[in-house]
């Protein structure tokens, strides 16, 4: 029945997306299903050679990425005191956008897979960190007093019960990683590979081939969301009941005072700092390409370099915000709506779940095509990079309002509206604001691969620029100006949120 | 054999603000079996958890024999069975009473003599979620059995159990730690039970805990069960009712 209602909806789909591309055969911005399959038997040889090296790099790097942010997890347990330092320092690492580190990876690596590999490694790590880490955590006080009647200590702990509670969150954790993986392995590809789905990607849009682009966006999808179905399969069959988990770091308070607080974030970008130096001098590599903090400040220091640097950064941002405010107000607009006809939420929630597999930035290039390469083009690929995974935590937000909250409104026969507005919306500000600090990371990483790809302005098309002119002291100023605003944005989203939580949804900041 | 007396001397623990226990001292006589009763949240359950080890007190001190309660628990010689089962989901009735062995770093090999002492033989291949509230918590009093301690400490763990294994029970258990000399400690509201299963109720009354009553119970020189409904049982559980009376 299921299966019959599948392929009947699929069928309908696929004629309507042929109708459409062939009503619009002049524009050239909708290939159809036919020109898809024709593209594809005729180029069968060269795309499953480039399916197959995509897909062997995204494997590598979400095995490395994976057991990196496990191994981090599990430090943490055993040594709680170190958590709120590893935290920070992988959340620092998260805010770096995957393009930014793209070019770097590949002048430190030279040619070959090593940056695909790094980047679809470091695009996992940090959402299995946190899903693992809940899990590794959500252990009942029972069990650990269980442990202490016997003498036995945090190992024997995580061994006999910890590892063992977590798979659940784990597997949650394993199974948005594995199209973020693939998102990773095609961003490495952009930034100069020979050989993968990204490198005739490029060549494609470069080239204005409709076709070509449309098969591949279609193909890289695909292969993401085989990995989500795959690993889903798995989950559904060892763990049942799959926990909602929060893909954001909870807020870690090292004291009530601003100043401790502050004394510990400047010491954690300390390390950072030291760990960059330190590891370059380790591997001794070659300062003309593996610049030091030293030399970026010292770069910087000339005011025509700066100013270049913020007019890029300025056009960047131009782009960005306003992709990210859509993204987020949609997706938040939109989860509203449909809690307003709860039968729709109910159906949109599993499309909405699957969407947020697929890796946007495959699908960029379509965009591209559909809104051109100016402003629109580009808000629109933040906007929709940002835009399912809001919905998906508003959705579930929503339906964290307690039941007897509901009961007791509806016992006084209030509006739908009302219930929203005084007890739906606040249970969904948290959620709202989880996605909204994840969502910084992620938007520029979509505004700097859109100008990576196509706009030809922005920071995006600095680093492209740099890259190939091995003007190596601009591009490490790149990235870390990047990384600042990230880290700045990140912080200001959350402080907001403190602000705002503060007033309409006071417990939930305990 | 004195090795297991359990001595509180003067001890005190403070949660926040609240004073739960103020200097208390008792002395717990080596293979006796006392039972703790009061009314809620007077510190019962918080006297039993600072024997485990698992709270310290502020001042005063914990022996059991020669050693802290750490030491006892490191070489497995205490266990605990606790209000809630604490079953881990994920292993059998068996692999979960087999734990209590493992974590003490004993012996398994007395799994199928006590899956029968707490009345599970048929179950032991099934997982917690497939049991009743009091099956699940008869596998949780066999977990604390089977490593055989010398300190048992048991936190109301017949709260869920149906009254016809309670009576099972009550009449297997102390055998079983009078022959081992097991040093028992039971949390219980039933008034009955603490004097059908110890030789001792300690009566306390709240914030901070104290002793109000140290009733001997001097039932057991047949080593058979008492009779609830003979005269000297029925004495003896007035005067901890009457007690309990005055603590509330």
């Amino acid at each position: 029945m299921a299966v019959g209602r599948f392929i009947v909806t699929a069928v309908v789909f696929a004629l309507v997306w042929e109708f459409l591309a062939r009503a619009q055969t002049g524009s050239m911005i909708i290939s159809g299903p036919v020109a898809i399959a024709e593209y594809l038997t005729n180029n069968s040889g060269l795309i499953v050679r480039a399916a197959t090296e995509t897909t062997t790099n995204a494997v590598l790097g979400f095995l490395w990425g994976n057991l990196a942010a496990m191994m981090l997890a599990v430090i943490v347990t055993l040594l709680p005191r170190s958590e709120w330092t590893i935290s920070t320092l992988a959340l620092l690492v998260f805010c770096i956008p995957l393009i930014a580190s793209g070019p770097i990876l590949r002048v430190l690596f030279g040619p070959g897979p090593g940056p695909q590999i790094t980047l679809a490694a470091l695009a996992v790590y940090y959402t299995t960190f946190l899903a693992f880490l809940v899990g590794l955590k959500a252990v009942s006080q029972n069990w650990t007093d269980l442990m202490g009647v016997y003498g036995r200590g945090r190992v024997a702990t995580l061994f006999t019960v910890r590892l063992r509670a977590s798979v659940p969150y784990l597997f949650v954790g394993l199974q948005i990683a594995a199209p973020a993986a693939f998102l990773g392995a095609m961003i490495g590809e952009f930034t100069g590979a020979e050989r993968g789905l990204g490198v005739l990607t490029l060549r494609a849009m470069r080239g204005l081939q409709t076709d070509a682009t449309w098969s591949l966006a279609c193909v890289s999808a695909g292969i993401a969301m085989l990995g989500y179905g795959c690993l889903g399969a798995l989950r559904r069959k060892f763990t049942p009941h799959a926990p909602v988990i929060l893909f954001s770091p909870k807020r870690l308070d090292l004291g009530r005072s601003i100043t401790i607080q502050l004394i510990g974030f400047v010491s954690v970008v300390g390390l950072v700092f030291v760990l960059w130096q330190g590891a370059m001098d380790a591997f001794g590599l070659n300062p003309f390409f593996a610049k030091r903090p030293g030399d970026i400040f010292r770069f910087l220091s000339e005011p025509a370099h700066l100013n270049t640097l913020l007019a890029a950064l300025g056009a960047t941002l131009a782009y960005a915000v306003p992709g990210y405010l859509a993204g987020l107000g949609l997706g938040a607009g939109l989860a509203i709506l449909l809690m307003l006809w709860p039968p729709v939420a109910r159906a949109t929630m599993p499309i909405a779940i699957a969407l947020r597999a697929v890796p946007i930035i495959t699908t960029a290039p379509l965009l591209v095509l559909a809104f051109g390469r100016g402003f629109t083009g580009t808000v629109a690929i933040v906007a929709v990079m940002i835009f399912f995974p809001t919905l998906v935590a508003c959705l579930q937000g929503l339906r964290q309002t307690p039941a007897q909250i509901v009961d007791l409104f509806e016992s006084y026969g209030a509006s739908r509206f009302q219930l929203l507005r005084s007890a739906q919306i606040p249970a969904m500000l948290p959620a709202l604001f989880a996605s909204a600090r994840m969502a910084v990371p992620a938007a520029l990483l979509a505004v700097t691969t859109a100008e990576w790809l196509a706009t030809g302005r922005g920071i995006g098309v600095l680093m492209a620029l740099t890259s190939s002119t091995s003007d190596y002291n601009m591009l490490w100023s790149c990235v870390v100006v990047l990384c600042l605003v990230a880290v700045v944005s990140y912080a200001f989203v959350a402080w907001c949120e403190k602000k705002v939580l503060g007033i309409y949804a006071n417990e939930q900041l305990a | 054999m004195t090795r297991a007396d359990i001595h509180c001397d003067n001890i005190q623990k403070s949660f926040g603000a609240v004073e739960t226990v103020s200097q208390l001292s008792i002395v717990f006589k080596s293979g006796q079996t006392t039972a703790l009763v009061g009314p809620s949240g007077c510190g019962k359950s918080t006297i039993l958890r600072m024997i485990a080890g698992l709270e310290t007190p502020d001042t005063g001190s914990i022996r059991i024999g020669q050693e802290t309660p750490r030491q006892v628990a490191r070489r497995g010689g205490l266990s605990m069975a606790f209000q809630d089962p604490s079953l881990l989901p994920w292993r059998s009735v068996r692999s979960n009473i087999a734990l209590g062995a493992e974590l003490a770093r004993k012996p398994v090999d007395r799994v199928d003599e006590l899956i029968d002492l707490v009345g599970l033989v048929g179950f032991s291949d099934h997982r917690p979620a497939e049991l009743s509230g009091g099956m699940r918590q008869r596998a949780a009093i066999a977990r604390s059995l089977i490593s055989a301690p010398d300190v048992l400490l048991l936190d109301e763990p017949f709260g869920a159990v149906d009254a016809i294994t309670r009576r099972r029970l009550n009449r297997d258990l102390p055998p079983l730690w009078r022959e081992r000399k097991t040093t028992t400690l039971l949390v219980t509201h039933s008034v009955e039970e603490a004097v059908l299963l110890s030789d001792r109720v300690i009566v306390l009354c709240p914030r901070p805990a104290r002793v109000l009553a140290d009733i001997p119970v001097d039932l057991h020189h047949n080593r058979a069960l008492p009779e609830t409904n003979a005269p000297a049982f029925r004495d003896l559980a007035m005067r901890v009712l009457t007690a309990l009376e005055e603590a509330a």
